[in-house]
C-alpha cells in the first residue's frame, strides 16, 4: 500500500499514490446543480452497463495529464462520458455538436 | 480547480442564466441518452433524489449502533454490507463496505488514490480535498504529517493503517468512542460522530472536555 519515490512521468495520470503534490488544502464547495445531475448521470450510466465506474475512471485517464490538469472534476467526467459514447458507437460527434447548440440556444437572451 | 465559472444558480428558463460549456455538455449528453431510449426521461432526477439521500448520517447510525452494541459491531466487521441492510441502509450496486475499526494501538485513514472512490451509501458524495491529488498522494507516503494537517496527532506508538478504495471496495472507519459517553443513548452517540471521524483524517474528542478533544488516550 505505501508506494516508494518515483517519477510521475511514468506513470498514468491517475495513478498519484506517493506522488510529489501542491501542497495540502482542506478545501470543500458546496455542489453545483450542474455537477450533481452529472454525478447521477453517472450512475445511471452505470446502472445500465453503459459506462462502469472503472471505465469511466480510465475514461478520465485517456485523457491525459495536461487536460486533466486544466478541467475541473466533473468538467473530466462529462469530456470522459462523450468520448467513450463515441467510441462505443453510441453518440456521434455530428449529433452531439447540433445538440449543444440546440441546448445553447434555450438559453440565449434575445437583445431587447 | 473547481472554480470555472459555474458559480450561479440552476435558473433555466428564467432567461438571464448562461451555463458554461460542459454544463451545455452534460446537458446535451443526458438530453441525446433520453432520446435514444437508453436512459429514461425521469432517472437522472430519480437518481439526484438518491444522491440526496445519502449524507453522513447514515455512517453516523452505523457507528452509534456499533458502539452501543458488540453484536452488531461484530457483524458490522465482518460484513458491512450487511449490517447496513439491519439498518435499511441500502448499498450501492457491486459494492463491498469494509468496516476498519480504530483501537488503542490502530488507527484508520481512508482514502482512494487512482480518484475518489467513497462510501458514499453512508456518508454521501466526498469533499473536494478527498479527490484532489495533495490528498490522494500523501496519505499513502506520509499518513502521519498529512493527518497533522487536519490538526490530528498520531502519536508514533499508534501505527496508521492507510486503505486505498476501489470502485468495488469501499471503506468506512469506526472511529473509537468518546470518553464521558458512557450514559449516552445510540442517538445522543449519533449525534457526536462526524464524516471526517469516519474518513479517519479527525479523531473523536472526550465529551466532558472539549477543549482537549483530540487527545482521548488513557
Amino acid at each position: 500500500m505505501s508506494a516508494g519515490n518515483h517519477d510521475a512521468a511514468d506513470w498514468l495520470p491517475n495513478d498519484l499514490g506517493g506522488v510529489a503534490t501542491a501542497p495540502f488544502e482542506r478545501v470543500e464547495h458546496p455542489m453545483l446543480p450542474w455537477e450533481k445531475r452529472c454525478h447521477a448521470l453517472a450512475d445511471v450510466l452505470d446502472f445500465h452497463k453503459i459506462i462502469s465506474t472503472e471505465e469511466k475512471r480510465r475514461g478520465v485517464e485517456a485523457l491525459g495529464e495536461a487536460t486533466i490538469n486544466k478541467l475541473s472534476y466533473y468538467e473530466r467526467w462529462v469530456v470522459g462520458f462523450a468520448h467513450l459514447l463515441f467510441a462505443k458507437g453510441i453518440i456521434t460527434p455530428e449529433e452531439l455538436a447540433l445538440k449543444m447548440s440546440e441546448v445553447q440556444a434555450r438559453f440565449s437572451v434575445p437583445e431587447t | 480547480m473547481g472554480e470555472h465559472g459555474h458559480g450561479h444558480l440552476d435558473t433555466e428558463g428564467s432567461g438571464d442564466y448562461t451555463p458554461g460549456y460542459y454544463e451545455i455538455l452534460e446537458r446535451s449528453l443526458a438530453d441525446l441518452l433520453v432520446e435514444k431510449g437508453r436512459i429514461g426521461a425521469n432517472e437522472i432526477r430519480r437518481e439526484i433524489e438518491v444522491l440526496d439521500s445519502r449524507n453522513p448520517a447514515l455512517g453516523a447510525r452505523l457507528v452509534a449502533r456499533a458502539w452501543s452494541d458488540a453484536d452488531f459491531k461484530k457483524r458490522l466487521l465482518a460484513n458491512g454490507r450487511k449490517a447496513c441492510e439491519e439498518l435499511s441502509i441500502t448499498s450501492y450496486e457491486d459494492t463491498e463496505l469494509i468496516v476498519l475499526e480504530n483501537t488503542e494501538t490502530v488507527h484508520n485513514l481512508v482514502v482512494c488514490t487512482l480518484c475518489s472512490c467513497y462510501p458514499r451509501a453512508v456518508l454521501g458524495l466526498p469533499p473536494d480535498w478527498y479527490k484532489l491529488k495533495p490528498y490522494r498522494a500523501r496519505a499513502v507516503k506520509e499518513p502521519r504529517t498529512l493527518l497533522k494537517e487536519f490538526g490530528t496527532i498520531i502519536p508514533d506508538d499508534i501505527a496508521i493503517h492507510v486503505s486505498d478504495a476501489t470502485a468495488q471496495v469501499r471503506y468506512l472507519v469506526l472511529p473509537r468512542r468518546p470518553a464521558g459517553t458512557e450514559h449516552f443513548t445510540e442517538e445522543g452517540l449519533a449525534t457526536l460522530v462526524t464524516r471526517d471521524s469516519m474518513i479517519g483524517v479527525v479523531q473523536l474528542g472526550s465529551v466532558r472536555s472539549p477543549a482537549e478533544s483530540i487527545d482521548e488516550r488513557r
